[in-house]
């Protein structure tokens, strides 16, 4: 019996709305865990956007009895290594250490979400830090195009900074966060993730102690509006033109995901993928040049990407529209294999670690509803025929590209392959 | 438990595995001890458009032919250049080992077509404008530049627009025959390896490779002290970076560097930490040791609102003199021990991880450290060998280079 076998998973569900989800990894002496609430920025007031953001580092602020100071002093004495942030669905704190040090780990974190004390003298810090990255974004392009790119594609709130918005930010109190926190902190519909070299009952009995009690209101529910979509160009004296496309695809619940996952490896899988070797070895119009499946609950979506000095921008984003509308000709069954191939392995290489593992339990936790084993993704990736994946592109073609550039000159966009209506 | 092996061929190539018998995935990768340090001017930017271009076929295989091969391995593979190394590695699963092999040896033998070089040029100027629009990586150059003055360490890995421009398939083609021998490069593997099998395979492909000479030139170093300010009115934030010498790769003194580092400029709970992200001050800063090979330097970097410059630089500068005459407290380093100790052991883990660092050890030390060397190396760090450190690398004199809108004279003298 290795890691990929069932055995080697548990789930178990508390009163309080918190599931915990596990994963026995042997052959490690580390652990990673995330927990993650479902309060992203998705759920922030609509005229205090990135509260979210500031509350994921405010909490690190001093919790239970201990001050910002002792906080990081006893997780650094564990050597534990952590993160904490804010995305469209969670705020999330992840980490990593080693799987002995749990036992003294978990109670802290769970301090963390449960009994902040939000000072007061924290909350200025925390807001110079927002507005400070959020500036810095100006003077990344590429990072920024990013920003733009999920807002413009996204129906309202699930495309909105990560980071916040500006005058929001500038708005907000303590009083306001303070309150914030209360509402945003549930165990509803929490997840708590943990892989590695872990005993399920010791973890299981660990966790109802220090989060057993936790409680709080019912999670938000978010209501996707309109996705504004189309184009948009940011004028900007930048090097090189950024170039950002995105369409819709199915979520990842829905079984035909797999088939949108294995085109988009077709599409942009390894070296040896479409855009790769058409855009820049064949044609040598750019350096990076890539696509990606991500999913939200309510729906999927591809987003592409490539960055080239204005004199080629034109040129890149009609080749690479092109190879978006060439896909409803169809795969080859060697592409497919490539790309099943790529996929599996890299199953197995996050299978290596522990913090990987954690987050990929955390991602079938909220997006199906249960782990997945190694055995079963490797499975999931294999079945499809290339006529499944063909026939999938073609009741699936490109429409509805939204486009957004960052570069000093605005492009023309493309036409795709299916009518704009639909 | 894992185990080392060490063989060599009779034209000098060393191969050295880590054989880790609960891995699930093995790592491959030849590093080669070539890099930008080791350019004339003329060429500047020559061993990375070589990296890009060992990926462009050989006698035997295309570009295309490479690519899809390795795609049909499931490799997760790529190539990096340095100032010293260049590196090329494949992440497979173990059944797929020998075919990666295979590929990553016949690479190393390109061909060098001219109609692949001046496509690839076109790639290599983008991915320098690329690098023009990220303003941590201006600074980098241009620090290592005014730090370094005339040593080749100041070289810049990707090269000019000018320099790269002007490059030949000559130039490259010379630059590769006095380079790319086998006694200046290692193989590398780590992970689920049959070592007798990795050893076969590399004479079958490697084994008729000539053996050239090549000497790494030391020149003497004349380190800057001064501070420089570059002006761009098109940035929101200020950059500020600070270089001063720092144990070598060589040098038994880089693990008290690593803990002086992690205490002084972690990304959490250290001193810059405490004194510039905490209160808001700075979004990034950061201080680190940076070995190279036969020297070493310690970097600090930090990016903040321009308003806030002057008070940032100040503030770094002072950590770092509170530093240099009250050394560390007991408790920071045993916490920067358990940091390190733990990531150590993390990164045990990870094949991939791995085959770069035995990699690593081997090009700079001609030596194999496991893990547990490692860890019972940094435990032995106490606040007397940091005061040692210190004396050796006292954090001065040092170069100052900042970058952002303005004339950067907020700063008061």
């Amino acid at each position: 019996m290795d890691q990929s076998s069932p055995a080697f998973l548990r789930v178990d569900r508390f009163d309080n709305g918190l599931t915990l989800v596990m994963e026995h990894m042997p052959e490690v002496r580390s652990a990673g865990m995330a927990l993650a609430i479902v309060g992203g920025v998705s759920t922030d007031p609509e005229h205090a956007v990135g509260s979210a953001n500031l509350l994921s580092d405010w909490i690190l602020r001093g919790a239970g009895g201990r001050d910002a100071r002792a906080l990081s002093a006893a997780l650094d004495s564990l050597g534990v290594q952590r993160s904490c942030a804010a995305d469209t669905v969670f705020l999330r704190f992840s980490a990593s250490m080693l799987a002995k040090t749990l036992p003294e780990v978990l109670p802290l974190v769970a301090d963390i979400f449960q009994r902040p004390q939000l000072p007061e003298s924290g909350f200025a810090p925390c807001r110079e830090m927002a507005l400070g990255q959020l500036e810095a974004i100006e003077d990344e392009p590429a990072q920024k195009l990013n920003m733009l790119l999920r807002s413009q594609h996204l129906p309202p709130p699930l495309g909105r900074p990560a980071l916040g918005i500006k005058e929001h930010l500038l708005a907000l109190t303590v009083d306001d966060l303070r309150l914030d926190y209360r509402r945003r902190f549930t165990p509803d519909g929490a997840i708590l993730s943990i892989a590695g070299h872990i005993s399920f009952d010791e973890i299981h009995d660990l966790v109802a102690g220090a989060f057993g009690s936790w409680q709080g209101p019912k999670a938000a529910v978010v209501v996707p509006g309109i996705a504004p979509g189309g184009v948009r160009h940011e004028m900007q004296k930048t090097n090189q033109v950024q170039i950002g496309l995105a369409f819709d695809s199915v979520p990842e619940r829905d079984p035909d995901s797999i088939l949108a996952a294995l085109s988009v490896n077709v599409l942009s899988g390894g070296m040896g993928a479409r855009l790769f070797s058409e855009i820049r070895e064949k044609q040598g119009l750019c350096y990076s040049v890539q696509a990606g499946y991500q999913s939200l609950r309510t729906q999927g979506m591809i987003f592409g990407y490539a960055g080239t000095v204005p004199e080629r921008a034109q040129k890149t984003l009609d080749a690479f529209v092109h190879e978006l509308n060439r896909l409803t000709d169809g795969i080859s069954a060697d592409e497919l294999q490539r790309a099943k191939i790529g996929m599996k392995s890299r199953v197995v290489m996050n299978g290596e670690s522990s913090g990987a593992r954690a987050a990929a339990l955390m991602h079938d936790m909220y997006h199906i509803g249960r782990p997945r084993t190694l055995d079963e993704l490797r499975a999931r990736i294999e079945a499809p025929t290339p006529a499944m994946v063909n026939s999938y592109l073609e009741r699936n073609p490109v429409r509805q590209l939204t486009l957004v550039t960052i570069g000093p000159e605005p492009l023309t966009p493309p036409p795709t392959s299916a009518p704009k209506a639909g | 438990m894992t185990t080392f092996k060490h063989g060599t061929l009779a034209n000098g190539l060393d191969v050295i595995a880590e054989v880790m018998p609960h891995a699930k995935t093995s790592a491959i990768g030849f590093m080669v001890k070539t890099g930008a340090r080791d350019e004339d001017a003329a060429v500047s930017g020559v061993s990375h458009f070589l990296e890009h271009m060992m990926f462009k076929g050989t006698a035997g295989r295309s570009a295309a032919d490479i690519n899809r091969e390795f795609d049909s391995l499931g490799a997760r593979n790529n190539a990096f250049t340095s100032n010293e190394v260049t590196c090329y590695w494949a992440q497979v699963l173990p059944e797929y080992l020998p075919p990666a092999l295979n590929i990553l040896a016949d690479m190393m033998r390109p061909a060098l077509r001219t109609e692949d070089f001046d496509m690839e040029k076109n790639v290599i100027l983008e991915e320098i404008s690329l690098y023009l629009d990220k303003p941590g990586h201006v600074l980098f150059e241009r620090v290592m530049e005014e730090h370094f003055g005339r040593h080749p360490l100041a070289n810049s890995i990707l090269g000019s627009k000018a320099s790269i421009g002007a490059l030949t398939q000559g130039q490259m083609r010379t630059y590769f025959d006095a380079h790319y021998g086998p006694g200046n490069m290692v193989l590398a593997v780590s992970g689920a390896v049959d070592f007798d099998q990795i050893m076969g395979l590399a004479g079958d492909c490697c084994g008729q490779w000539p053996h050239i000479d090549v000497h790494r030139a030391y020149p003497k170093v004349e380190l800057g002290n001064r501070r420089h300010h570059i002006r761009d009115d098109k940035l929101k934030r200020h950059y500020i970076s600070m270089v001063c010498a720092g144990p070598s790769a060589q040098d038994m003194e880089r693990f008290s560097a690593a803990v002086l580092s992690d205490a002084v400029g972690d990304h959490d709970g250290s001193r810059f930490y405490w004194s510039l992200i905490e209160p808001g001050l700075a979004e990034e800063a950061d201080f680190s040791t940076f070995p190279h090979d036969g020297l070493g330097s310690f970097f600090a970097y930090a990016s903040c609102d321009p308003s806030k410059a002057a008070r940032v630089e100040e503030i770094m500068l002072a950590e770092l003199n509170r530093v240099r005459s009250g050394a560390l407290e007991a408790e920071e380093i045993a916490r920067s021990k358990t940091k390190i100790a733990t990531s150590t052991v993390m990164s045990g883990e990870l094949p991939l991880g791995r085959m770069r660092n035995l990699c690593s050890q081997w090009i700079y030390n001609r030596e194999f450290r496991t893990l547990e060397e490692d860890l019972a190396e940094l435990e032995k760090i106490s606040e007397h060998s940091i005061r040692g450190l210190l004396e050796t690398f006292p954090l001065t004199p040092m170069t100052i280079t900042t970058l952002g809108p303005g004339d950067g004279s907020a700063w008061p003298g």
